[in-house]
């Protein structure tokens, strides 16, 4: 960490850092939760079952911890749906070379079935790390919901593998 | 005998969970359900034009499966943070093993919480074996009000 060099190449549109995405509306229906959890062989039932999670005395449906991710790549399908451009085709990632630097979720609320979430992300900027071999975004993005207020905020750093 | 929430303390491990062979059919299913339909982990052909010698995991599905160690043990609400730091690529067919275990008990705002170091171990059909993500998770002992 905390290597840097002057960047002669790379992928990301530098000049987007410190944009801020416009909001982008998220229904969480339960079905989804329930067929993510099984992708992940999480069978706890209360993320499948909503008598279960009212037993166990949740709401409704539970969201798994790493949920805030799907909210997160729909709501960006969403948005080049409605003809803006998603964080990844607004920064430019390449996915031939794309990869997950680090993932981050500070929790301020559990997720439930039924919920309808808002999400925007925020650009914090770029750094070249390896002598220019990698290239890093990093972006912060906020899940909110309009009477419990923030719920999950995702740290995210993507990287371009450029050798 | 792994400790309750209440009795961890630090180097308590935490029941691991052994997620089995990562298949193409698990990553089909996990772009979908995930909304994350990145080529390079579900076509073969996009993979290679890419210069991989073949598809490979999302990270988040390995990260998913981390969190389960915490959640299936703690309980989801009771987790305040989790990150992870991607280490290497997870090829198609290699198998997960994610494991974690208590390294501090820490005081924040003035309730009791535990640290947990988290890690995935791939071991791929070649029999090599990798550390492919290290992570953190910081869990609320006390129920939320």
């Amino acid at each position: 960490m905390g290597e840097t060099s002057q960047a002669t190449r790379g992928y990301f549109k530098r000049d987007t850092a410190g944009i801020r995405t416009e909001p982008v509306s998220f229904d969480v229906e339960a079905g989804r939760i329930s067929f993510f959890c099984e992708t992940i062989a999480e069978m706890g039932a209360i993320h499948h079952d909503d008598a279960a999670a009212r037993a166990a005395g949740f709401p409704a449906i539970v969201a798994p911890p790493t949920f805030a991710m799907v909210v997160d790549t729909e709501t960006g399908r969403a948005a080049e749906r409605a003809g803006r451009a998603s964080i990844p085709t607004l920064i430019g990632c390449n996915f031939a070379r794309l990869l997950h630097g680090e993932e981050r979720y500070d929790y301020h609320g559990l997720i439930f079935a039924g919920d309808r979430l808002s999400v925007s992300t925020e650009v914090v900027g770029f750094e070249d790390k390896k002598g220019g071999a990698l290239e890093f975004a990093h972006m912060r993005t906020q899940i909110t919901h309009q009477q419990r207020g923030v719920l999950v905020t995702i740290t995210r750093s993507l990287v371009h593998r450029l050798t | 005998m792994t400790a309750s929430l209440h009795a961890a303390q630090p180097g308590d491990a935490l029941p691991g969970v052994d997620f089995g062979r990562i298949s193409r059919t698990r990553l089909a299913l996990y772009a979908g359900a995930s909304g994350d339909h990145n080529q390079i982990h579900i076509d073969s052909d996009f993979a290679k034009k890419a210069g991989m010698p073949d598809v490979f995991a999302h990270g988040m599905l390995s990260m998913g499966v981390l969190a389960r160690v915490v959640s299936d043990w703690a309980g989801v609400e009771k987790i305040v943070s989790l990150s992870a730091r991607f280490l290497a690529i997870t090829p198609v067919n290699a198998r997960l093993v994610c494991g974690g275990q208590v390294t501090e008990r820490l005081d924040l705002n003035g309730e009791p919480h535990l640290r947990i170091a988290l890690s995935a171990e791939i071991t791929t059909a070649e029999g090599q074996s990798a550390k492919t993500l290290a992570g953190e998770a910081v869990v609320r002992v006390a129920r939320a009000a």
